[in-house]
């Protein structure tokens, strides 16, 4: 059996591990020690190159406070916030529609749409960038955050159609037809016996969807003009400058803008897992 | 279901609200720094209080993700202003009937007597497309303590003194220049400084402008010229990891001596170390050269498709005005591009202007002078020579592949 408990292996083999951990653990976790520690740094001490030592002060409070009052932050965050949630409903319900449809109707054609929305998933965003935007100008929406939450919806549907189809083909079939021959509705068997076992794959869902259209840049930057719109992830922009950047202030404005996904991994880190790997056995 | 229906609603109402209204004027720009982020907002702070009808709404972004943008708004839904450069920066825009004409502007304010040294550089044809707001001279920031130590008294103005001086730093293990060509423009300022003292103004401008092979041979003079300071070990080590930010801490630290760079390194250095940093200007090479500076220029443009052009042109001509020149340039550390403008009072900005006001005449920057594209290949020539110099033959075979795919073959 893989992986063998290590308690298993040999005394010599345990104190490798035992070493080798540690030290694979920090190198792992160097980009994110920088971040931390550029983060408590004053600029002085940056433009010394002081990037590892230990700070000649320790800045944090100073580089929170700059930032909340050099940058609308709070602001961005909202916008963030305002942006993502309805985003991740949008995504969620139009992609529980199209896998209950795709998984639980046998008709012709099924495989090619349900290859329709994995290819989609191929498609590199960047090329839709022209003519996104023009069809974004045509329909009024441009500059708004309807603009960004109408295609992170668009393109994230396709993918959590892919997640959530293969979610619900994995459910025993005998619950649907079982309801079925009791003269339950279609509408009524997704509502009140699919949607309550899929719990899982769309509290998986929730999350990957929250930190992929929290994190998102690239949409919001085409999209969005108004400085009172950007999400977070835009404004943090406006802390690193066109030649010099504050790298103190910078590093302190990620962590705040890391800080919700994380929270919402927490929350959600039981269902996340097993909605990952269920998810994923059935092709 | 009905939750989302509220939601989309409320977005498409919260939208809506933001929509601008007659006598807002939209301002996108690319002045992140923290310098510039301050003289920005308390120029549109006067302007606002000079015309309290008018609203400034002010996008920054940041330069990389400006670019990407402004390509985007710029066809669609255009600010009213924006910053960006003179040039040839500009000219692309315009060239792509991107950018509004605004010679009225130039022609009302008499900015052609008030702004002499930036006339060339606004204009495409005559005709002049941004009014700018500040300019500033390149030049060595060295340190003052630092070449004492190493026994240099006088700062070189000839290039055998600059080898000389060279020489003396090494001796007393002070690496002379440092330099960080990851970001690649800063390798541009040596290679226009040397071409300009090497082979004037003229030639310079034809070769950004595509008129002469990378392969012609006063081109590899200048390389030849550089290649000895490169021999020398003038250069830090392993620049090509730095930006150009972080090969400054080399200076701070008292291990270089030296940086050729624009005032915009003023504030990056520590009160203690800014205490011992003078400039100079970069030394001549051939006597019968003249002096020839870059000098890189900022400006304010009103796209073509901008809502409100009236207004834009009001901040035009209120940016334009002597007094708003003076404080927006000594904000910054730079130069006022207006005559009647004063220069801060500071070692670094009047060093500067006495030496464009000597010069024989300015380019902006490599980068702004020629095609972009072109740029981007003959600066990584640039980094690439400064490692290899060996290899000069094969870089300008490859950037003169670039030049003649561009302006076409020679």
């Amino acid at each position: 059996m893989f992986p063998r408990p290590i308690q298993e292996s040999s005394k010599s083999r345990q104190l490798m591990y035992k070493v080798a951990l540690p030290i694979s653990l920090v190198i792992w976790l160097l980009p994110m020690i920088a971040i931390v520690a550029t983060a408590g740094r004053s600029l002085h001490d940056i433009n010394y190159g002081n990037y590892w030592g230990i700070p000649s002060e320790w800045a944090f409070l100073d580089n929170f406070g700059e930032v909340f009052s050099s940058s609308p932050i709070l602001i961005y965050l909202l916008n963030s916030v305002i942006i993502t949630v309805p985003s991740i409903f949008g995504a969620l319900f139009l992609s529980t529609l199209a896998g209950a449809g795709l998984a639980l109707y046998k008709f012709k054609g099924r495989f090619v749409i349900f290859a329709l929305f994995i290819a989609g998933n191929f498609v590199p965003f960047q090329i839709l960038m022209i003519p996104v935007r023009q069809l974004t100008l045509d329909l009024g929406i441009y500059d708004t955050y309807l603009a960004v939450i109408l295609f992170q919806v668009a393109f994230q549907t396709g993918f959590c159609t892919f997640f959530m189809r293969n979610f619900i083909a994995d459910l025993p079939f005998e619950l649907v037809e079982s309801a079925r021959s009791e003269g339950v509705s279609e509408w009524k068997i997704l509502i009140h016996v699919i949607i309550p076992l899929v719990r899982p794959a769309l509290a998986a869902l929730a999350v990957l969807q929250f930190t992929f259209i929290w994190n998102d840049f690239f949409w919001p930057l085409i999209l969005i003009q108004s400085d009172e719109l950007r999400p977070i992830t835009l404004g943090l922009t406006t802390l690193k400058g066109q030649y010099i950047s504050s790298f103190n202030l910078l590093a302190a404005g990620s962590l705040i803008a890391a800080l919700p996904p994380v929270m919402m991994f927490f929350a959600m880190q039981r269902h996340f897992i097993a909605g990952l790997t269920l998810g994923a056995s059935k092709g | 279901m009905k939750t989302i229906k509220t939601l989309l609603c409320a977005t498409a109402i919260a939208a809506l609200s933001t929509t601008a209204f007659a006598r807002d004027l939209v301002m996108n720009a690319n002045t992140s720094d923290p310098a510039q982020k301050e003289a920005m907002e308390n120029l549109i702070a006067d302007f606002e209080a000079a015309y309290p009808e008018i609203d400034v709404k002010f996008n920054l972004y940041d330069h990389e993700a400006f670019k990407v943008a402004l390509r985007n708004f710029l066809v669609s839904d255009a600010p009213d202003l924006i910053t960006w450069n003179a040039g040839n920066r500009m000219k692309v825009f315009v060239d792509l009937g991107l950018f509004e004409d605004v010679s009225d502007v130039w022609a009302s304010e008499n900015l052609y007597e008030q702004m002499p040294a930036v006339v060339g550089a606004s204009s495409v044809d005559g005709k002049q497309y941004g009014v700018p707001y500040a300019y500033y001279a390149w030049g060595f920031y060295y340190r003052k303590d630092l070449f004492e130590q190493a026994g240099i008294t006088e700062t070189p103005s000839t290039w055998e003194e600059f080898k000389e001086m060279g020489a003396q730093l090494n001796a007393a293990d002070i690496t002379p220049v440092t330099i960080g060509t990851k970001n690649l423009w800063p390798t541009a300022g040596w290679f226009d400084f040397l071409n300009l003292r090497v082979n004037g103004a003229d030639f310079h401008a034809d070769l950004m402008d595509g008129k002469i092979k990378y392969t012609d041979e006063r081109v590899k003079k200048v390389f030849e010229i550089w290649e000895e300071l490169v021999e020398a070990d003038f250069f830090v080590e392993n620049h090509p990891a730095y930006s150009f930010q972080e090969a400054l801490p080399f200076m701070n630290q008292g291990k270089a001596a030296m940086y050729l760079l624009a005032p915009f390194i003023v504030s990056m250095f520590p009160d203690d170390v800014r205490e011992q940093v003078e400039w100079f200007p970069f030394p001549i090479i051939d006597e019968s050269v003249g002096i020839y500076e870059d000098a890189p220029t900022d400006s304010f443009h009103i796209p073509v498709n901008a809502k409100n052009k009236d207004d834009a042109r009001l901040f035009l001509k209120f940016a334009a005005a002597a007094e708003n020149q003076t404080k927006t340039a000594g904000t910054l550390d730079m130069l006022p591009p207006n005559i009647n403008a004063s220069v801060k009072d500071d070692r670094f900005a009047q060093g500067g202007f006495a030496q464009l006001s000597k010069a024989d005449g300015i380019m902006q920057f490599y980068d702004r002078d020629t095609d972009p594209a072109l740029a981007k290949v003959g600066m990584q020539g640039f980094q690439e020579f400064l490692q290899h110099p060996d290899r000069i033959d094969d870089i300008l075979e490859r950037i003169e592949v670039e030049r003649a795919r561009i302006y076409g073959a020679l």
